[in-house]
């Protein structure tokens, strides 16, 4: 077994975390920076990073900003933007060569480094604010983007649901924010966001590779400039709501086939102690081809292509989603149902423990193969405020009985129905 | 049991064929807790018209590979997902144009896995009823595809440049097509290319090569195959132009999606010439569309493409072309302007610069990739089954000379041999 405990220490405002190993060819490094989710900050923060990869203070231009990662041997950069819990977070990360595969006459990690923290604290300006050219083009960006959304008919109908089903609550905003506030927001107002999420964003940096947590401590304070003050935590309490009694939502658009969704809350959070129980209770149910939503909406009455559950501990819900013909809406809704019936009456037998813990166990331990999977497993861990290493979560898992997932499947309630269908009335 | 070093790469490759013709390759990847193994036979959706050495002709079903990859998951004793989950192992499978492949991935039970792969995919078990119940289910993942939009414009521009060769024939077939299929047809299929001589076992990461090709050995031995001859496959002689100039399919979307691409005029390259042409064009089209190009940068700045603009080429020995789009709010416009910019660049040729920064760009990209077990596994079962090595592209890409990327660039800059596909709000 691999050892893959980070060693852990700050610079600053950043929380740092190095795990030295030369499994892998490349360092892999990962800035997490996280915010609450408002509708206040939520597209400001999320125009954010686009505005940011348009140009840093040395290479102003987008195309010499492009030309230098290139020049770093195609260094990968990318970043995401993505709701956690109820906080918004913003991933930017770098895949750069190790050095020993190359003949570079750089050291590599030193230059993504001096990039990375050029790009997050030493962004192009003009007149003391981001240039316009790139603001305005970002809004745009971001306005497709959002409006994009519609174009994949699985994801969106996942959204919907949620947007439904949180309606009340921030968790309903899209990561990418509104459109609406696009308008307002100008190249001046937009730095000043910035300044204000560089000021109280929570800021993690992960780096997985052939390097020592006291190397990547020099490299940041040399190269990310950020005021002295202390990290701050993320807050940990989740909101958690009851359902009251189930909505459903039927929305038309032109599709083939109807995309059937559903949302379920939970009271059992990443930082609980049920949280493998919970894990377990999606397994059975739906996480996996020999889940009882494969087996029975799949294979048993051939329904559908896709048949399945999804369990989000950081906010405390479930998901199941499922393609099928409009006409057997009822039939797919009442065996979904059925099986959800199960799962809180405890018709769990020993062989479907058996194979889901197998499944997880198996999934868990890979994430030591992947150095960007051990990045976010350890991350879950700061954002709860609950550190679990791999192997404690492996033997949680190993300790569940039939009675745990049934306690389990009782906080899990249905509290939305979303189904997407064709226009045609069949 | 033989071995290859790859010392550039620190990588080492252990390989033996078996008596009955199977080819097995071993990669160990030290440290890693995960085994990742593909069993992949050279046959796919084009494959729809063969002989088998003094044997009939046969013309079969299109969808008919995807349709087998489907059914060779049961079994007389049930699921083989079943077998798989309680072993820890997630299994799964695709079928491309030239390939089937199954694969699991596990971090334990590594040998029990092993023998399960091989086994159920050398133990074909189809009955009416169970070939019947299939129809449902792959009905409704061809429904899934239908409502997708990147996969629409993606496949309609492959049926505007081919109009004989089956790689414009939906991987998956159509309803109709499909509902053909009969547990006959498959078992011919099954006959012809499930042949161990037709086919490549890869296992990659914390194993022992000698105790995988013991375990293989052993195996093979309990079973009994005649020998086959060659396989020969009848493509019906494609036109050199394009199908169809521009094909429009209507689908909600927020704004047009629009790919174009260049049919390639000459085919029937193999091996190490087919690797070099093709990593040859990928420059070539990263020096043109690449996202630091300044091409690029103005279409960004003229507001016609977004983030999802991309390009990628596909070649094989009786097919080749490049793919090249993305969103955009006027495919009209796009299509003249980069008509415009790219003939610019024709007449000028690539500098010498940008072809060193690109090129290192690729290379990074390819060492990247080698972090991943299975991109390892499914690149070098691809490449083997054109007849060339994955571990060599280091190398092919340090004997690419800028000359090579200037001619690649007149030769396949063609607007004669142009198609568009696009998908537009109905």
């Amino acid at each position: 077994m691999n050892k893959t405990r980070f060693e852990h220490g700050s610079a600053g405002r950043l929380r740092i975390h190095v795990l030295p190993t030369k499994r892998f060819k490349t360092f892999a490094i990962s800035l997490y920076v996280g915010i609450p989710l408002s509708e206040d900050t939520v597209t400001s923060t999320a125009l954010t990073p686009f505005v940011l990869r348009r140009g840093t203070a040395s290479y102003p231009e987008t195309t010499q900003f492009r030309e230098r990662l290139e020049q770093l041997y195609g260094a990968g950069f990318g970043f995401d933007v993505y709701k956690r819990g109820d906080n918004q977070i913003v991933q930017f990360r770098m895949d750069t060569i190790n050095d020993t595969f190359v003949q570079s006459q750089e050291s590599l990690l030193e230059s993504s480094f001096a990039f990375l923290g050029e790009v997050v604290t030493r962004p192009a300006l003009e007149d003391g604010h981001f240039k316009n050219a790139y603001v305005q083009a970002e809004k745009e960006n971001v306005r497709k983007k959002i409006e994009s959304i519609v174009n994949d008919k699985i994801r969106y109908a996942a959204e919907r649901c949620l947007e439904e089903m949180c309606r009340n609550e921030p968790y309903r905003l899209h990561p990418l924010g509104q459109r609406k506030d696009l308008d307002h927001i100008t190249a001046e107002s937009l730095y000043k966001s910035y300044l204000n999420w560089l000021n109280e964003s929570s800021m993690d940096l992960y780096v997985v590779g052939d390097t020592t947590l006291e190397e990547v401590q020099k490299l940041v304070e040399q190269h990310f400039h950020l005021d002295a003050t202390q990290p701050v935590a993320y807050e940990t309490k989740q909101s958690i709501r009851e359902v009251s009694e189930v909505r459903t939502i039927v929305e038309k658009l032109d599709v083939n086939q109807g995309k059937l969704n559903m949302g379920l809350r939970t009271t059992i959070t990443y930082g609980d102690d049920e949280y493998a129980s919970a894990l377990m209770y999606n397994g059975i149910l739906g996480g996996y081809p020999h889940s009882k939503l494969f087996l029975n909406v799949r294979e048993k009455e051939s329904l559908a292509y896709y048949a399945s559950s999804r369990y989000d501990g950081h906010k405390g819900l479930g998901t199941i989603q499922s393609g099928i013909e409009v006409q057997n809406y009822e039939k797919a809704v009442e065996i979904i149902e059925n099986q959800l019936e199960e799962m809180r009456t405890g018709e769990i037998t020993e062989l479907e423990m058996s194979q889901t813990k197998a499944m997880i166990r198996n999934l868990l331990r890979e994430m030591d193969d992947s150095a960007f999977e051990m990045i976010s497993f350890d991350f879950n861990g700061q954002l709860s405020g609950k550190e679990r290493t791999v192997e404690q979560l492996v033997q949680q898992i190993e300790n569940i009985s039939v009675e745990d997932v049934r306690a389990a499947a009782s906080t899990f309630e249905l509290d939305t129905i979303y189904f997407l269908r064709g226009q045609k009335e069949e | 049991m033989q071995s290859v070093q790859y010392d550039n790469l620190q990588e080492t490759l252990y390989y033996e064929v078996m008596d009955n013709g199977l080819h097995v390759y071993v990669l160990p990847k030290p440290g890693f807790n995960k085994t990742y193994a593909t069993f992949a036979t050279k046959y796919g959706s084009v494959d729809n018209h063969f002989r088998v050495e003094g044997q009939n002709e046969v013309v079969v079903p299109d969808g008919i590979a995807h349709f087998l990859e489907h059914k060779m998951f049961e079994e007389p004793q049930g699921d083989i997902f079943a077998t798989f989950a309680s072993q820890g192992a997630s299994a799964n499978a695709f079928t491309s144009f030239d390939q089937t492949v199954y694969l699991f991935s596990a971090t334990e039970n590594i040998e029990d896995n092993l023998e399960t792969l091989i086994n159920f995919v050398q133990n074909p078990y189809f009955t009416d009823q169970n070939v019947d119940k299939e129809k449902g289910i792959i009905g409704q993942e061809i429904g899934m595809y239908e409502d997708n939009a990147d996969w629409r414009v993606y496949f309609g521009l492959i049926e505007a440049m081919y109009k004989v060769h089956p790689v414009h024939i939906d991987i998956a077939g159509t309803v109709e097509s499909i509902s053909t299929i009969t547990k006959e047809t498959l078992y011919s299929c099954y006959n012809a290319f499930y042949h161990p001589s037709n086919m490549l076992l890869f296992v990659v990461g914390g194993v022992k090569p000698e105790e995988v090709f013991e375990l293989v050995r052993n195996n093979q031995a309990k079973k009994s195959y005649e020998p086959q001859g060659e396989i020969e496959r009848f493509f019906e002689q494609e036109q050199m132009e394009v199908a169809e100039e521009k094909r429009v399919k209507k689908l909600t979307v927020s704004m047009p999606k629009c790919l174009f691409g260049f049919k390639e005029k000459k085919v029937g390259f193999v091996g190490e010439e087919l690797l070099k042409r093709d990593l040859t064009t990928k420059l070539m089209l990263d020096l043109l569309f690449g996202s630091s190009t300044p091409l690029y940068q103005k279409l960004y700045d003229e507001d016609l493409i977004s983030d999802s603009f991309g390009y990628e080429y596909n070649s094989s020995p009786h097919y080749a072309f490049s793919i090249i789009g993305g969103d955009t709010r006027d495919p009209d416009v796009l299509l003249q302007r980069i008509q415009e910019e790219v003939d610019l660049m024709v007449k000028a040729g690539f500098k010498e610069s940008n072809f060193e920064r690109s090129r290192k760009k690729k290379m990074g990209g390819y060492l990247r990739m080698l972090n991943s077990p299975e991109n390892i596994a499914h690149e070098f079962t691809k490449y083997q089954f054109r007849g060339s090595d994955f571990f060599s592209v280091l190398q092919v890409y340090e004997s690419i000379t800028l000359k090579d990327v200037n001619d690649c660039l007149q030769e396949h800059i063609d607007w004669s041999q142009v198609a568009v596909s696009v998908v537009v709000n109905p």
